[in-house]
């Protein structure tokens, strides 16, 4: 049987700011996923999927941005990564939001 | 012999094994902890410090210096991980509950250590010297402990946490136990106390914190990406409420003096509760980590 696990990034965080994730391992997992729930958003905010060898310097997976800036819930597939993912959060200029941050890996 | 029975035989389980977690499968039950919410389901009526109690990790172990160093038994560690940010508290929780009374055994191989600072240096009051490294003073406490509810709601938490430093990063290497209990939600509801983002949940006051056995030196061994895995085994009474003995490699301390404070009041909802958690605490702002290998739950029931 196949293992899955969901891990709560963030949870009901309030941004106005740019930011990104903590560090979250998945070396067992070979495909991925991101769920940005927006409770609150006015304005708009982009995520990036980050990912690192050491889990302390980082670069982005691809060329993809995520855009969000009403209430509601995005998603998207990560495949092809390491050991460490995370998601770097642009905030556009006045922007405030509220969200949940879940990254489901399975393998 | 068998993998299996080589993995079982570092361990020292009383008659009956509740639980026997390696990680090279899932988390196998531990958690994070999240205090308690309202019946919509509103996140936001969480208490400001049991709010980010972050996600445990199946971690190999992997460091910029060797790449990925792996564990006792197997590829994967539980990871508990704090944020770089002073004061706060990363957990790993498992829940169960009681089929009897009596000897109640936890066992783990673990490790702990701050994250790796690369391109700068994090303030320290040990200076690296060829053995001694910074990190080992940028590493504040982990905490065993139980919960605990029966006959007629009695709730108590056995708590040991290893303080390896002060909150002023000052070496301490004592081990600790609380002498209040930990504030619940209910506290809060009942507008008993209302803590900040990253107090300490176990016991917010450091005053209410007492030593107990001499000071124990670990086996951090010099830089933050070596691990070397410490055994650990602790003994409770659920039929005494009350602490038995603490082993930590060689040293075996006595711990039937170090008291386990009961609350004033009943609870309600939590019948036989049997919960494990541990966790690890930053005092320095940098990463702190706790790697379990494996671990060991036996009852005498």
């Amino acid at each position: 049987m196949r293992s899955t696990m969901t891990a709560v990034l963030e949870r009901n965080t309030v941004v106005r700011e740019d930011f990104a994730t903590e560090p979250y391992e998945l070396p067992w997992a070979s495909e991925a996923r991101f769920f940005v729930q927006a409770l609150e958003a006015d304005g708009a905010l982009e995520f990036r999927t980050e990912v690192s060898p050491d889990g302390l310097h980082w670069c982005p997976l691809d060329d993809e941005a995520h855009r969000i800036d009403s209430p509601g819930l995005i998603t998207w597939p990560v495949s092809g990564f390491g050991q460490w993912l995370r998601v770097r959060c642009s905030v556009a200029p006045g922007a405030v939001a509220k969200v949940r941050i879940y990254l489901v890996g399975k393998g | 012999m068998n993998v299996n029975d080589t993995r079982l035989a570092k361990y020292n389980p009383l008659s009956r094994v509740l639980c026997f977690d390696t990680f090279d499968t899932t988390t196998h039950g531990w958690t994070e902890l999240l205090g308690n919410y309202n019946g919509a389901g509103d996140l936001d009526t969480v208490d400001d410090h049991m709010r980010d109690f972050r996600p445990p990790q199946l971690s190999s172990c992997s460091f910029f210096d060797i790449g990925t160093h792996g564990t006792m038994s197997g590829d994967y560690a539980l990871k508990l991980a704090t944020r770089p940010h002073k004061g706060h508290t990363a957990t790993g929780i498992r829940r169960l509950t009681m089929a009897g009374r009596g000897l109640v055994r936890i066992e783990t191989h673990f490790a702990f250590k701050a994250e790796a600072t690369v391109g700068r240096e994090a303030p320290s009051s040990v200076d690296w010297d060829g053995n001694r490294h910074p990190s080992e003073s940028q590493f504040g406490a982990f905490t065993v402990a139980t919960d605990i509810c029966a006959d007629g709601g009695v709730r108590f938490h056995n708590v040991i946490r290893y303080q390896n430093t002060n909150l002023d990063g000052e070496m301490t290497q004592r081990w600790m136990y609380p002498v209040v209990p930990e504030p619940t939600p209910r506290d809060h509801v009942e507008g008993k106390f209302k803590l900040p983002y990253a107090a300490d949940f176990t016991a917010p006051n450091p005053e209410d914190w007492r030593t107990f056995d001499e000071p124990l030196e670990m086996c951090v061994n010099e830089v933050p990406t070596k691990i070397n895995w410490h055994y650990l085994r602790w003994d409770i009474d659920t039929r005494t409420r009350s602490n038995v003995e603490l082993q930590l490699n060689d040293r075996v301390m006595d711990m039937r003096d170090v008291p386990v404070p009961p609350y004033a009041e009943k609870y309600d909802t939590l019948e036989n509760l049997l919960n494990f958690y541990f966790s690890v605490r930053t005092h320095s702002g940098v990463r702190n980590f706790l790697f379990l290998d494996s671990v060991l739950i036996s009852v005498e029931w």
